[in-house]
């Protein structure tokens, strides 16, 4: 450690930020950079100006299997390994470029990113101890994030088949009337404001 | 008859043109994620990103456009535009599947699975 280079520890440092900035919990910085614990808490408290969030990562591939973060994981991991393989990026560069790409991709739509960085970084890792594993739909053909040794042959993903109550959660709900909500305060101000408009007329 | 033509002929170098340009500057940006956006291979990559705008102009001068559609079967497509439930992730999905496998030069797909 004593000879460690400058120019190594710069750059550490500053994917340690970029990492911060996308949400990363310590445990992420801690293996991915050489810095120390207590240089790394600090730099989270300065780049976020609070304490870094105790406790343990989420460590169960089931939630990469439910239906939305399924799909969410899926489009993130393909675009991971799309750098990976096509492009030759080197693993973190091409984690933090697929994480963007994908926080993009899910902006154009106005949708919320379901995976957040370090959910993102838990699946780069499950796929490297061969925990998780991709497998192809054989109704769109397009790659999905499965259980290892998941059977091929009659997989079919859930955009194509959608399990019965998908996407009919109590948030989802609370989101929709929300919704409507807006629509109809965004109606009522129409209508006044074409009452007001009448009213003007009538006075010229 | 030549008129329309003519219009629709200067719409496909004007494209060849604006593809051309969005290349390089995409290129300039970050040259991992456009590689990704374009699917483009390296050499090509480094290649469209060496051209001079005359170079490009003279590319662009086509009645026939310089990209193509990245979907292969109209079955595919069928699919993400005929969303079953309408679950609003019809852009995801074609996201997905524009991400899914090595689709440029003919590639057959990769399976990361060790089946």
């Amino acid at each position: 450690m004593a000879d460690k280079s400058l120019v190594t520890e710069m750059h550490q440092v500053q994917m340690a930020i970029e990492l911060i900035e996308l949400g990363a919990r310590l445990q992420v910085l801690e293996t991915e950079t050489d810095l120390s614990r207590a240089r790394l808490i600090k730099l989270y408290k300065e780049v976020r100006g609070m304490s870094p969030p105790k406790g343990m990562l989420p460590f169960s591939t089931d939630w990469f299997i439910t239906w939305l973060p399924n799909i969410h994981s899926s489009l993130f991991f393909n675009i991971y390994q799309r750098l990976i393989e096509d492009h030759d990026c080197e693993r973190m560069g091409a984690f933090v470029r697929a994480f963007r790409l994908y926080l993009e991709q899910l902006s154009l739509e106005n949708a919320e990113p379901v995976l957040g960085l370090t959910r993102a970084w838990t699946l780069v890792r499950f796929f490297e101890s061969d925990l998780l594993e991709l497998c192809e739909c054989t109704s769109c053909e397009a790659n999905f994030v499965v259980h290892a040794h998941t059977p091929a042959q009659s997989f079919v993903c859930g955009i194509c088949q959608p399990p019965s109550r998908a996407g009919k959660t109590r948030k989802r709900r609370e989101a929709a009337s929300h919704a409507m909500a807006r629509q109809s305060d965004r109606l009522t101000i129409t209508a006044l404001v074409e009452l007001e408009d009448a009213a003007d007329r009538r006075s010229a | 008859m030549t008129m329309p033509i003519d219009s629709l002929l200067s719409d496909i170098q004007d494209t060849n043109l604006s593809y051309l340009l969005l290349v390089q500057r995409l290129l300039n940006e970050d040259r991992a994620t456009a590689m990704f956006r374009l699917k483009l291979d390296e050499p090509m990559a480094d290649l469209l990103a060496s051209l001079s705008v005359k170079q490009l102009s003279q590319l662009a001068r086509s009645n026939q456009l310089l990209c193509r559609l990245c979907f292969d079967e109209p079955e595919q497509l069928t699919r993400l535009i005929e969303d079953p439930r309408d679950q609003g992730l019809g852009q995801i999905h074609a996201a997905l599947l524009m991400a899914s496998s090595s689709r440029q030069q003919g590639v057959p797909p990769v399976r990361m699975s060790r089946r």
